[in-house]
């Protein structure tokens, strides 16, 4: 077998296990998540000894599936790997209470394997295919309390979003298909230059809508309606990493035009959607918008040219906002929920996982060592030393300040006040789960000289002091206004508006939504003119046929004279010498005959079945009247 | 050598006489011997599976003298564009007897004339004489005909007429284009070969046959501006006769599109591709809108039908409009592969949504709510039918879209607007699965059964080969493609 397998499929055969056993669903998904991992960290060593692994597999006609194991491939399939299994050992714990366990780890793992095919994906085909069976399983677990009415919105938001968006990728792998008469992604970079602006754009619509930037933001906060380990793989890994991983795979395509495009995308989300988290009421909420920030700084790395940096922020990122999310699980089963009115001071009777989410908190804010630091200078370096970086850094640097500013703002209402908890159960796989990202998500930084290297790909080069010192002064105040100034007082009158989700009359709901449900309602109104006029001129036909009985009677009489005609037809046949005609005549005459048989007993006033009959018998003379006009040639 | 094709096209009406002249057998005989016709028939496919096509023309050809004065005999065979189809019909068959053997309402009808229908359908897909295949196509037309009217809902009989005169009067228009394409042979006859190797017509007389031919099979198929009989046919039509209709009755027209109206009158076609592919992609679109307004499940799976076929007519218009070998094997890939696909996807959509009117007694999405609780295994059939049915990758669909669209863009890449389509039926049956099966469950439906054997084996055979298309497309695009890939216009 080859290695490229590895991480696909034993997550792949677990998933399928558990839906045919419909027990064991922990131990096997981890079992397959443990190996994948296994498999992926193969991988890694055998690229970073030089060994690409690639492989074919039937597909469409003159365009094979393909599977390549490259430095960045594999990197990311380690990553996608790593964070899948610690946040299954977490949720050992979160789901202990829950029914419907069989499903919840089946489409886990058919997650992380569609995942590991998407990261691994080494032809368009394959890589469209994985992207859009995330969409589905994020479907599936967004709504995997299908009962209640939110989870059931959430998850077709969630999946209406981006499946509307993926037409861009649609369209974008037909137009590079199309100019390089290949499927193949490295022949698609290695021609980049043929590749048009109208598809980069495309390729950023497509990740606008995995990655919720913004307009396409507001699905990923109604997602917090599914279970919390889900949050944490969909938010760092997977669904959302896809958007990010797209454009970084991609960059050497993009023209400048395009990437002035993917920057400014990246920039107004990252800022956006930070004055959105600083004023949630949520703390999963607030996190679901942090979110999406982050992927606007990477975006921001990716439109200056420096797609290395985004790829750094993407795996920091990874690291410490599934342990966020795995420390927001654990406070909700203390709690009974995520609201931060909910969650006051429930840091101090959960210390461990307070522990763990501070220390991400802090990493993500960009305070050193910690690996969000190394990832954040990264992006502000690409931003100082890219084309547009005029626009790019003032985003930049604000997104870091509001990183700061709503980290801090959580730790704060985590912190203050007190009040009663509730045992938990499943502590400990849950607080393996969380300390397991954690520590990644702290020393992770220590890797990226190695990582640099190993991948090759263009660094920042002037990522030296300036760019260090703004990247710190810019979270440090972040971190102090979050800390000391209350919301209301930062954002001031604009605090409802971003509270809202900063919604632009009515949003997309009222810009696409409601529009294309009106469209639809006219084409319905239009069927039923369609209808009426049909069935008016079924009217008129019936009408003709009203003539009933006499009608009836004639056709009768026609159709037997056709018949007597046919027999004198046949007879002069006979006279020649060919039977087969012969034989044929006297079929057809019978056949007449009977019709005429059934026309007198199947007159039962019915007029709908007369005219029926009517017709088929029209249709018989009709040809009848042809086969005996072609014997006289 | 056995016939194979001629066994497999007969072997249905075999099991028709025999139930017809049994002296009054019981319900169980006669569904026993349709059902035993079927999975031979299906066995008689396969083994024709088996033997394959070759790249040129088509394979395991029989004939038999009929009436050699004129030029017609009796012409089977098969290649890579009606291998799939025969099939299809076949597999369909079978299930739809399935289904159907719980019926006590006069069965001995009802299952002759479904086995009647399966010998018209294979032989329309077989057929290689103008006259045999006209006879195929219209005595499928009778046989749904009386199936509507006699075991329909409430207003069958208005519904069955419509799509009778609907289609009869659609049908006419071929027999002149067949009677034009047979004067119009040099050395007269109605051998579909030779009109496929050279088209006879040429010029205006060229036009005028496909015009006549677009007119017969856009009733059919059915596209925009008609498609009318569609709803109105399906919502009275048992669900039989809803999944036939769609399922196979559908592909006579589309499967037409392309023997007939690009294989005979290639150049006529080029020059009026463009319009075509106006219509297939106005098609898609309305049909997708439409659904999206509707509240009845089976409206809903009617309208998403139009949809579908519309990206058929838009790869087939496409191929008639490429002047690349390559592009237009893509294109004709995508669309016969759609055809399979669609038969498949849409005849288990129209078994659930039959089997919910069965125990409710009501199709309307409003009246149902977390039907993925009380009947979670036919719910989640559903669920996995409906995203085949969205064209979610590793199901049936995609793998024809992706190539329809793929040569769309590569020869008018202003059409490509049609994957609009994709992105609006995945809103109408995200609506649908919503409303229907997730949310809070209601007390009203807390009794209902969930599918019994029966209705697992009628529709869990056509969700396993959705997957199977979905996952490994290869099994049937390399049939399909050993045709398409040689194909001269």
């Amino acid at each position: 077998m080859n290695a490229v397998l590895l991480p696909i499929l034993p997550p792949l055969i677990a998933a399928l296990a558990v839906l045919v056993l419909r027990r064991g669903g922990a131990a096997l998904v981890l079992a397959g998540a443990t190996l994948s991992l296994a498999g992926s960290l193969w991988l890694l060593t055998g690229v970073v000894d030089g060994q690409a692994e690639t492989l074919l597999l039937p597909g469409l006609p003159d365009m094979p599936l393909r599977l390549v194991a490259g430095p960045m491939t594999a990197l990311l399939s380690a990553a996608v790997a790593t964070v899948a299994t610690f946040v299954l050992i977490y949720a050992v714990g979160y789901m202990k209470r829950e029914t419907g366990q069989a499903r919840f780890y089946a489409m886990m793992s058919l997650f992380l394997a569609a995942m590991q095919a998407l990261v691994l994906a080494g032809d368009w085909v394959l890589l469209l295919a994985a992207w859009e069976l995330i969409g589905l399983c994020s479907y599936l677990l967004i709504g995997f309390w299908f009962q209640r009415p939110e989870a059931a919105n959430a998850a077709s938001r969630a999946f209406l979003y981006t499946r509307s968006a993926d037409l861009g990728l649609y369209v974008a792998i037909f137009i590079l298909i199309g100019s390089v008469g290949t499927s193949e992604i490295a022949v698609s970079l290695e021609t980049g230059d043929s590749a048009s602006t109208a598809a980069g754009l495309l390729l950023l619509l497509a990740a606008m809508g995995k990655s919720a930037q913004v307009p396409l933001q507001d699905w990923l906060m109604r997602a917090m309606a599914g279970p919390t380990p889900v949050s944490a793989l969909l938010h760092s890994a997977t669904l959302v990493a896809a958007g990010a991983i797209l454009l970084i795979r991609s960059a050497p395509l993009l023209t400048p035009e395009a990437l002035l495009a993917v920057g400014l995308v990246g920039g107004v989300t990252t800022v956006a959607a930070g004055v959105i988290a600083l004023a949630e009421r949520d703390l999963k909420r607030m996190l679901a918008a942090s979110t999406a920030s982050q992927y606007g700084l990477m975006l921001i790395a990716v439109g200056a040219g420096v797609p290395m940096a985004a790829l750094l922020h993407l795996l920091a990122h990874a690291a410490i906002k599934s342990t966020l999310f795995l420390a927001a699980g654990d406070f909700q089963h203390a709690r009974e929920g995520t609201g931060f009115d909910q969650l006051k001071g429930v840091g101090r009777a959960r210390p461990w996982a307070f522990a763990g989410f501070a220390l991400a908190a802090l990493a993500l804010a960009g305070i050193p060592p910690l690996s969000g630091f190394f990832s954040k200078d990264a992006v502000i370096a690409a931003a100082l030393s890219g084309q547009g970086a005029a626009w790019l850094v003032p985003f930049a640097l604000a997104g870091t300040l509001l990183t700061g500013a709503y980290m801090a703002r959580a730790l704060r209402l985590l912190w203050q006040g007190s009040g009663e908890t509730r045992a938990v159960a499943g502590t400990g796989w849950m607080r393996a789960g969380i300390w397991g990202l954690a520590i990644p998500a702290a020393v992770l930084g220590l890797a990226f000289g190695p990582l640099e290297t190993m991948l090759d790909l263009p660094a920042p080069e002037t990522a030296g002091v300036v760019a260090i010192v703004l990247g710190l002064v810019a979270a440090l105040a972040g971190l102090a206004l979050g800390w000391l100034v209350p919301v209301q007082r930062l954002l001031g009158p604009a605090h409802p508006w971003a509270e809202s989700g900063l919604v632009v009359a009515g949003g997309l709901t009222a810009w696409v939504g409601r529009p294309a449900m009106a469209v639809a309602r006219g084409c319905d109104r239009l069927e039923d003119h369609f209808y009426a006029a049909a069935l008016g001129v079924g009217h008129a036909a019936l009408t003709i046929a009203r003539g009933g009985q006499r009608l009836e009677q004639r056709l009768y009489l026609a159709v037997l004279g056709v018949g007597r005609a046919n027999l004198v037809v046949g007879r002069w046949v006979r006279g020649g010498d060919e039977r087969g005609i012969d034989g044929l005549i006297f079929a057809l005459v019978a056949g007449v005959r009977a019709l005429g048989g059934r026309a007198r007993t199947l007159q039962s006033g019915m007029i709908h079945h007369s005219l029926a009959i009517s017709a088929v018998a029209t249709a018989a003379l009709f040809v009848v009247t042809l086969f005996s006009a072609s014997l006289s040639f | 050598m056995l016939p194979l094709v001629s066994l497999t096209l007969f072997l249905p009406l075999v099991g028709a006489v025999l139930i017809l002249c049994l002296p009054k057998p019981t319900a169980r005989t006669v569904h026993g011997i349709a059902i035993t016709s079927a999975a031979l028939t299906l066995v008689g496919a396969l083994a024709m599976w088996l033997q394959g096509v070759s790249s040129e023309g088509f394979s395991q050809v029989e004939e038999l003298e009929w009436m050699p004065a004129i030029g017609a005999a009796y012409r089977v065979g098969v290649d890579g564009i009606s291998l799939p189809l025969v099939l299809l019909s076949a597999v369909l068959f079978l299930v739809s007897l399935i289904y159907a053997s719980s019926l006590r309402d006069r069965p001995r009808a009802y299952v002759a004339l479904i086995l009647l229908l399966e010998t018209a359908a294979i032989g329309t897909f077989t057929a290689l004489d103008g006259i045999l295949f006209y006879v195929f196509f219209e005595v499928s037309l009778v046989s749904m005909y009386f199936m509507i009217a006699g075991w329909g809902h409430e207003e069958r009989q208005r519904a069955a007429l419509m799509f009778f005169i609907y289609t009869l009067l659609g049908s006419l228009p071929l027999l002149l284009a067949i009677l034009g394409l047979y004067l119009g042979s040099p050395d007269p006859t109605f051998d579909m070969r030779a009109w496929i190797a050279n088209p006879p017509l040429e010029g205006a007389a060229a036009m005028w046959a496909l015009i006549a031919m677009l007119i017969t099979f856009a009733v059919k198929i059915p596209a925009i501006p008609l498609h009318t009989w569609l709803p109105a046919a399906h919502v009275q039509a048992p669900t039989v006769g809803s999944v036939i209709l769609a399922g196979i009755m559908l592909k006579f027209g589309t499967y037409g599109l392309v023997r007939f109206a690009l294989q005979m009158t290639p150049d006529a076609f080029r020059e009026a591709g463009i319009v075509v592919l106006f219509f297939g992609v106005v098609s898609a679109i309305y049909g997708a809108f439409a659904a999206l307004a509707q509240t009845d499940l089976k409206r809903l799976v009617a309208y998403t039908s139009v949809n579908h076929m519309g990206y058929v007519i838009v790869g087939v218009a496409a191929a008639a409009l490429t002047l690349d070998p390559a592009v237009r094997a893509t294109a004709l890939d995508g669309a016969v592969l759609q055809m399979f696909s669609h038969g498949l996807v849409t005849g288990a959509l129209f078994f659930l949504v039959g089997m919910i009117q069965e125990r409710a007694r009501t199709r309307e999405m409003g009246e149902f709510g977390g039907l993925l609780k009380t009947v979670p295994l036919l719910g989640w059939f559903f669920v996995l039918a409906a995203f085949a049915s969205l064209g979610l990758p590793g199901l049936a669909h995609f793998p024809a879209e992706f190539q329809i669209f793929l040569a769309t863009l590569g020869t008018t890449p202003i059409a490509v607007i049609v994957i609009l389509g994709i992105a609006i039926i995945a809103g109408t049956f995200l609506k649908a699965l919503r409303e229907t099966f997730m949310g809070e469950p209601r007390d009203r439906w807390s009794e209902m059964p969930d599918l019994s054997p029966r209705e697992i084996l009628a529709v869990a055979p056509l969700l396993v080969l959705t997957v199977a298309t979905g996952v490994a497309p290869s099994w049937v695009l390399d049939v399909i493609h050993r045709t398409t890939s040689a194909l001269v216009l």
